[in-house]
């Protein structure tokens, strides 16, 4: 079943709080803090961030992420096995990121891409959306 | 002898659990030996390996925390040789990633130690121990509980080639001792030696009370002591035998308190992060 749209209007409406949170677990000036800046290749980002920034936007936000739920969201209906292949994501896997990553500028989506490289497309905006649908789950 | 379950291991006794689900409180107790040194910092350390033997247990022993991030630890009372630190964690959440927590220690019926917003992230316990032998641990800190007065202290930090600019900063390197320097590797971790990142914070607090006593307007103010380390972060491992950078900076100082940035690198690579505010002694 594919998600209601969100809109940019929800999207500006978390926008503030979320980037003033990534600043604040990142350590990085809130100026760099961009919509479209990726986490991990812009921010400098590692896991022990993504730990902090999720628990502090469950926190700031009063709402649930469960682990490991943005990959597996970013995978969608499609099971693992034609996701990826060898490591690799498949042809079908892009399309699914480009539509569910909607927010990522088009020309971040190389191929061949390793599956352990999607969230280096994770943006600001990509945890915008994220704290969006766990408001809408709760 | 062997330091497996003796020379870092903070929990005697585990007095309460509470099973079932993700979260829940677990509490006991650890007394602190005589005639040895047990820095401040080790009462989180007490905190946090509480926290863990909850969330070991619940995934049976197949994963185990390290230190991550803690949003704050407040400093109450310093611990004093033959007292007893009745131990108290609260777990949020915990599954095969990350364990939340918070938790307090109290001595003598009096709050000790505030640890507030802790997570530790969840790694294969294999790597770090034999599961088997952990559970063992486990049932005994459930039943009779471990023998007191195991822990024989921890050496003081070797600091080396301090750089004082009073009322600014401090920089020093931390000389990480070898395996056979330190008895407490054996048990953090018996298959692989880490540094505990609480031993880190202690040194970083250490040069943090140096800095602040050397600057207006505290150098008058007799006594320091650690009220808040917050902010913590602890992004990489540190094996025996590293050399560390350090660096303390002072953000603001006045006659009531100094708040401190600090950092330990290693080869230009971040290890960790924290703030760090001090107080006089009088003032606590």
């Amino acid at each position: 079943m594919s998600e209601k749209a969100i809109s940019q209007a929800e999207i500006d409406a978390v926008f503030p709080k979320v980037a003033q949170i990534v600043s604040d677990a990142l350590g990085c000036d809130l100026e760099d803090v961009k919509p479209t800046a990726s986490l991990i290749q812009d921010l400098d980002a590692e896991s022990i961030d993504f730990l902090d920034l999720v628990f502090r936007l469950e926190k700031g936000f009063g709402v649930k992420i469960p682990r490991g739920k943005i990959v597996e969201d970013a995978r969608g209906p499609l099971p693992e096995s034609q996701f990826e292949t060898k490591g690799i994501v498949t042809e079908a896997g892009m399309a699914r990121l480009r539509e569910f990553l909607s927010e990522v500028p088009a020309d971040r989506f190389k191929t061949p891409m390793k599956a352990g490289d999607v969230p280096r497309l994770f943006t600001t905006e990509t945890f915008c959306k994220v704290v969006i649908r766990a408001q809408r789950a709760a | 002898m062997s330091g497996r379950f003796r020379s870092f291991s903070f929990v005697d006794r585990i007095t309460r659990l509470d099973r079932g689900g993700t979260g829940g409180r677990i509490e006991g107790h650890f007394a602190v030996p005589l005639g040895v040194h047990f820095p401040a910092s080790l009462m989180a350390e007490a905190v946090g390996q509480l926290a863990a033997w909850s969330a070991m247990a619940q995934l049976d022993f197949a994963h185990r925390p390290v230190a991550g991030l803690a949003s704050a630890v407040h400093y109450h009372q310093l611990p004093h040789p033959g007292c007893t630190l009745q131990l108290q964690a609260d777990i949020e959440r915990s599954d095969a990633e990350a364990v939340a927590y918070s938790g307090k220690v109290f001595v003598e019926g009096r709050l000790a130690l505030e640890l507030v917003d802790s997570v530790g992230p969840m790694l294969p316990m294999d790597e770090f121990d034999a599961p088997e032998a952990v559970r063992a641990d486990f049932h005994t800190l459930l039943g009779a509980g471990a023998a007191p007065g195991r822990f024989g202290g921890v050496p003081l930090p070797e600091l080396h080639d301090l750089q004082l600019q009073p009322g600014e900063r401090l920089a020093a390197v931390l000389q990480v001792p070898e395996v056979s320097a330190a008895p407490f590797f054996e048990d953090h971790f018996p298959r692989r030696p880490v540094f505990p990142g609480t031993l880190l914070m202690e040194a970083l607090s250490m040069l943090s009370l140096r800095l602040a006593q050397q600057s207006t307007p505290l150098t008058n103010a007799g006594p320091l002591v650690t009220q808040k380390v917050s902010q913590v972060k602890i992004r990489s491992f540190t094996a025996p035998g590293t050399r560390l950078e350090l660096e303390v900076v002072l953000q603001d100082i006045d006659a009531q308190r100094a708040r401190l940035k600090v950092a330990a690198r290693s080869d230009d690579k971040t290890v960790a992060t924290a703030r760090i505010e001090l107080t006089p002694r009088s003032n606590a």
